[in-house]
């Protein structure tokens, strides 16, 4: 039988990354779940794809001039690394400070945020968001480089406040004109000419120039401003400063990490959770690392209660099965193609719907999403000639009595190298009931591709199907 | 801009740049170039590797120094006949043949000049004569084809009909050793240069394979290379490297020492003043930048300078001289090519 | 409002990329296009001409003939008034009606949920290729997206039949348990029969059509073809979508843009003769835009992105002819060295909303926009 540890790893495993393959959630087992927390916590080497190599054999991926090319070499991160958490909260504060393509025509400059999430993501929460009012991306994507001293333009300045900290609800229509005036002045270098070429989607004549920060002085209000209770001549630093201290930026950030990594749902004993998560918001000094550690501990997030608590996201969906699968260790032709598979399932990379970012839970299902998603996963999982398939055709094979397996433990067993996924007894019963069909599977001997090796393939393209597989 | 030593024996003064970004599937513009070639008649011909999204247009452009866009072949996504997936680099031989390389069909694809598809040659393999990934490729004054065999880490020469004559290299980091190299050239008495792409030296042989001299070692400064990719060898013996990683060119001395670097110069090319014509409120705010500005420390790598600073190069991969003694360096994220004379 | 109405579809054709209008419905009695287009011009002697004043690009022959029957409807200087020349952004306008803040929900997004308002039919929706366009886009709308309709459903990689059989058998049993106590599982467990259900009917199609038309082997006449093939097998589809690309015809404009067109109008005229064959004429209205047109001035190989465009309606119900006028060339008339659009492109929406549909345009739209009458009444 599977034991809670494995369970309670691979739970972990798909919170904190992607997902796990049996050899990878062993490396971690073999920590102990505090272990694998900190070493979660704490990315080091992420073993990522070399980006020389990537830029070698895609040069679409060196340019970055395109959506598609820009998406994928995300991908190659999130398929390559061996520190998940580090590509995970990249994807948390993109779905949260969501930052999209459209309007910005600027693939380079996004990434470059998407770095910025990775380096300072588990960070303090008030450096990173000074980084992301220097952002050049999102100075672009909210118009603050339509704010004046002159003609303040409240765009970023309510948006800081409603989606980005303290929630709407917590501050007043002044504030968030003030807040506005402390960042006039805050814009991109050349912002006038990126301005324009952004408007006309131009790459016009040597493809896109990238962008980085500028503050210029001369266009910042440098005046008094009151804003939620305190006065002074602010700039943008304070007004950071005075957001972070609040508790409804505390309530908000730790609400929107419980979404993230723990369920969709806040129950009460998740409302619990999130409190602790405040507490430590506030003793750590609004460190983000320090949260997530409180979450991961929580009785809440170890109990059965929060598994499966969360229906997967496309990027989850689409990365987890390709990891599973071992596919994409190296550069190869039509990588694109998965991250537009990711696109079908209602979720582009770099290319949220709306600066709200993604609806995300329940809502990511629909009839045309649910059959990518599970056509997706089932051509993924069934290939036989994937070595991360071949490696559970192994373990099958090593766990077997002399290479034979009963229907009934070929359903279980795929479930649990899958996983281990848990199912009700119907679905499982399909499973069983589909595995019997052919008796008991002999894979002694087995050669690649060969019918034995396919009947796994097949039962892993039904487990791919399942409802329960579309939950993380 | 070019740095140079205390006293350089070589010159290179900027003469202009040929090109703009081609986003579409033929016409003039170019669609990341991945090298050049030069006939005796000004002819220039370009590589264009191509993204996915324009894989079915695949081809090489030909123009010349006027700037004129004088027609393209090739045929797009495949594996048929005359067709390519993964294009690489370009070698001219004689009767007017290009030979091309094609790291994703393993194998080496001949036009001639006026686009009429020949023939193509290689098979995928580690045997003799077979190739996983051919990606430099150069001719030698006796008309052997010299063909760098990235993935199986040697060198390969072969007559111009794919016979195989002779290899040379493993893999690692020793003297005749490689990993992924990359470009070749040959010079004047035929000795073979290649970039030994992740191993960041040039290496150079004699026509057979005998080991003759390593130049660089991995950095930033003068001398060191970051991932090179091209090679060009003058009459005088100076060799000129596409630093690829370091988005740059160094010129190297016959010794191999260190002459003068590169960092890229380019202005507004025929075509792009065309474009700027019809769009004259983006030229004007153009006119008001400054194309060259001081970036945040974290944007401090080669690869971020290159991206926000148009005039430099930005992922130089080829390097190409023409009888004249001009060199033609193509910039593959900025589709053009910037040319340079010797003084 | 009535049933009948109601029975009627949009078959939209989307050219993504930017079409040149310039080159599509060609001015050439006009001195100044020459002049402007010095480069990339259709020579007076080749266009199509249809009034003395503007004619057809030389490659849309076969809408010339549906032109010559009355069945093309011309809405010239398409667009809205503040032009964006961003492919996305100009296109998210188009699909969500909403030009002025970002728009979350597809016009025809909302069509489809104000005719089934409770989902009943995941086919009344349909786009052809893969990915959903936004103008499909709607909270609780479910759109089917067909990238081929012959292995369209769950495990289309899977080639023997008989295990695909088995598959998608023991996919309904997982599936077909609703009744459970986790609402999400049921919700999934209800979702997963709809795309089954759907999946089911779609596939039978082409068996259900016959036709004597012969469709062009290139993409976009393939999409038709099964676009055709789903409206006659009347399965209540009331939008029918499909893109065509790339229009973006910054260099070598002249041989690609003829290329397209010929392959958009022998689509449209293949269509055209496929419905008239099944006595269908008036029940389909096909529509195709671009989400901008071209500067005015070429660039000495193609065009660069500018801002009022063309689109066409044409079906046996439009009342073919020229909509709008053709916007002015003389520079103090231009916008930016663009065509100065005339023409609110929400108002042939409010037309096909209301006068092909019986549908409330103004919620859809985001507004009252005056109608071009571009429907016999």
């Amino acid at each position: 039988m599977i034991s809670n540890d494995t369970a309670l790893m691979a739970h972990l495993l798909r919170r904190a990354g992607f997902g796990a393959s049996r050899d990878e959630l062993e490396k971690y087992l073999a920590m102990g779940y505090d272990g694998a927390v900190e070493t979660l916590l704490n990315p080091s080497d992420p073993g990522n794809m070399p980006d020389d190599l990537i830029r070698r054999y895609h040069v679409e991926q060196s340019e970055l001039r395109d959506l598609a090319g820009s998406a994928a070499y995300w991908m190659y991160r999130m398929i390559s690394t061996t520190s998940p958490m580090e590509e995970k909260i990249a994807l948390f504060w993109h779905s949260l400070f969501a930052t999209g393509y459209a309007k910005l025509n600027q693939a380079r400059s996004l990434l470059n945020q998407v770095d910025m999430f990775r380096r300072s993501g588990l960070e303090n929460f008030q450096d990173l968001l000074l980084e992301l009012s220097r952002d050049p991306a999102m100075i672009l994507w909210l118009d603050n480089n339509e704010n004046h001293g002159t003609a303040v333009n409240e765009n970023y300045g309510r948006e800081l406040l409603e989606l980005f900290s303290m929630g709407i609800g917590n501050y007043s229509e002044d504030d968030v004109k003030e807040c506005a005036r402390a960042f006039t002045g805050w814009t991109l270098g050349n912002a006038e000419y990126m301005a324009i070429r952004a408007a006309k989607d131009s790459i016009w004549p040597y493809g896109r120039i990238a962008w980085h920060f500028e503050y210029r002085d001369e266009d910042h209000d440098g005046g008094e401003k009151t804003f939620l209770g305190e006065t002074g001549r602010f700039n943008g630093e304070d007004i950071i400063a005075i957001i972070v201290k609040q508790e409804s930026t505390a309530r908000f950030l730790a609400t929107r990490l419980f979404e993230f990594f723990a369920a969709d749902k806040v129950t009460e004993a998740g409302e619990k959770v999130i409190g602790e998560m405040m507490a430590t918001y506030f003793s750590s000094g609004y460190q983000v690392r320090d949260m997530l550690r409180t979450l991961f501990h929580s009785d809440y997030f170890r109990s059965e209660e929060a598994r499966f608590a969360r229906v997967k996201g496309p990027a989850e969906m689409v990365v987890g099965a390709i990891r599973m699968a071992g596919n994409y260790q190296n550069p190869a032709l039509g990588i694109e193609k998965v991250s537009n598979a990711m696109l079908y399932m209602g979720q582009g990379l770099l290319q949220p719907p709306s600066v709200e970012g993604w609806h995300e839970g329940l809502e990511w299902i629909n009839s045309g999403a649910l059959v990518e998603r599970v056509n997706f996963a089932a051509k993924e999982l069934s290939n036989v000639k994937s070595p991360g398939v071949r490696s559970i055709i192994d373990r099958l094979e090593a766990g077997s009595k002399n290479g034979v397996i009963e229907p009934t433990d070929l359903a279980d067993r795929c479930l649990d190298l899958l996983g281990p996924i848990q199912v009700s007894e119907d679905t499982r019963s399909v499973l069983v009931d589909y595995a019997t069909r052919q008796g008991d599977l002999h894979l002694a001997g087995h050669q690649p591709g060969d019918e034995a090796e396919q009947r796994v393939g097949n039962m892993l393209r039904l487990v791919a199907a399942t409802k329960e597989y579309q939950l993380a | 801009m070019s740095t140079q030593t205390q006293s350089p024996s070589i010159a290179l003064d900027y003469v202009k740049t040929i090109g703009i970004v081609n986003n579409g599937l033929n016409g003039r513009g170019f669609a990341n170039p991945y090298d050049t070639a030069v006939d005796s008649d000004g002819n220039i011909y370009v590589l264009n590797r191509c993204d996915p999204a324009r894989a079915s247009a695949i081809r090489v452009g030909v123009c010349n120094l006027d700037e004129e866009y004088l027609r393209e072949f090739g045929r797009g996504n495949g594996s048929g006949d005359g067709q390519f997936i993964w294009v690489v680099a370009m070698a001219l031989g004689s009767g007017n043949r290009l030979f091309i390389t094609d790291e994703y069909n393993h194998r080496v694809t001949v036009y001639d000049t006026g686009g009429n598809y020949l023939s193509h040659w290689g098979v995928a393999g580690s045997g003799d004569g077979e190739l996983n990934g051919p990606a430099g490729i150069a001719i030698d004054s006796t008309g052997s084809v010299i063909v760098v065999d990235q993935h199986n880490s040697r060198v390969q020469k072969f007559t111009d009909d794919g016979k195989f004559i002779a290899a040379w290299g493993s893999f690692g980091s020793g003297e005749g050793q490689f990993n992924l190299p990359w470009g070749v050239a040959v010079d004047g008495q035929d000795n073979v240069y290649v970039c030994d792409w992740r191993n960041d030296r040039i290496q150079k042989f004699s026509n057979d394979g005998e080991f003759l001299a390593a130049y660089g070692e991995p950095g930033y400064g003068e001398g060191q290379f970051q991932r090179p990719t091209g090679v060009a060898v003058d009459p005088e013996g100076f060799i000129y490297v596409a630093d690829w990683g370091n988005e740059r060119v160094q010129v190297l001395g016959p010794d191999g020492g260190f002459q003068l670097l590169l960092h890229g110069e380019a202005t507004v090319s025929k075509w792009a003043e065309d474009y700027f014509a019809s769009n004259p409120e983006e030229k004007a705010e153009r006119d008001s930048a400054n194309l060259k500005p001081d970036l945040p420390s974290h944007l401090n790598t080669p690869y971020h300078v290159s991206s926000q600073t148009e005039p430099y190069f930005w992922g130089p991969v080829s390097v190409t001289l023409d009888s004249q003694g001009r060199l033609y360096v193509a910039e593959t994220n900025r589709h053009r090519l910037q040319v340079y004379r010797k003084r | 409002m009535t049933t009948t109405k109601r029975d009627k579809s949009l078959i939209v054709i989307q050219l993504t990329g930017g079409n040149d209008y310039l080159n599509t419905v060609v001015p050439y009695g006009e001195g100044r296009y020459y002049d402007s287009r010095s480069t990339v011009n259709i020579p007076q002697d080749r266009v199509i001409p249809l009034d003395g004043k503007v004619g057809f690009n030389p490659s849309m022959g076969a809408m010339k003939s549906l032109w010559d029957e009355g069945k093309v409807a011309v809405i010239n200087g398409i667009g809205y008034q503040t032009p964006n020349r961003s492919h996305f952004r100009s296109m998210d306008i188009w699909h969500t009606a909403e030009p002025d803040a970002i728009g979350k929900e597809g016009w025809l997004g909302r069509a489809i949920r104000d005719f089934d308002p409770g989902g009943e039919n995941v086919l009344t929706g349909i786009n052809f290729g893969r990915g959903l366009p936004r103008s499909l886009a709607c909270q609780g709308v479910s759109v089917a997206s067909v990238g081929d309709l012959a292995t369209y459903g769950l495990f289309p990689d899977v080639e023997d039949e008989e295990l695909r059989m088995f598959t998608l058998e023991a996919f309904a049993r997982m599936y077909g348990n609703t009744a459970g106590r986790d609402p999400v599982l049921n919700f999934l467990g209800q979702t997963g029969q709809d795309a089954l259900h759907g999946a089911d009917i779609l596939r039978t199609a082409p068996a259900m059509y016959s036709s004597s038309v012969e469709y062009a082997p290139n993409s976009l006449a393939q999409n038709v073809k099964s676009i055709s093939q789903v409206f006659h097998a009347g399965l209540g589809a009331r939008v029918l979508y499909t893109t065509h690309a790339s229009f973006d015809t910054h260099s070598g404009e002249l041989p690609t843009h003829a290329k397209l067109w010929d392959e958009v109008s022998g689509a449209v005229g293949c269509l055209m003769d496929d419905l008239k064959e099944h006595g269908r004429e008036d029940d389909a209205a096909i529509l195709i835009f671009s989400e901008f047109g071209r500067r005015i001035k070429d660039n000495g190989s193609g065009s660069d992105h500018g801002s009022g465009g063309v689109a066409f309606l044409i079906g046996g119900a439009v009342e073919g002819g020229m909509y709008g006028e053709y916007p002015s060339l003389a520079e103090a008339e231009q916008l930016e060295g663009d065509l100065r659009s005339n023409n609110d492109f929400r108002s042939v929406y409010t037309d096909i909303l209301e006068d092909w549909w019986g549908l409330d345009a103004a919620p859809i739209v985001n507004g009252q926009f005056e109608k071009l009458n571009v429907f016999r009444s």
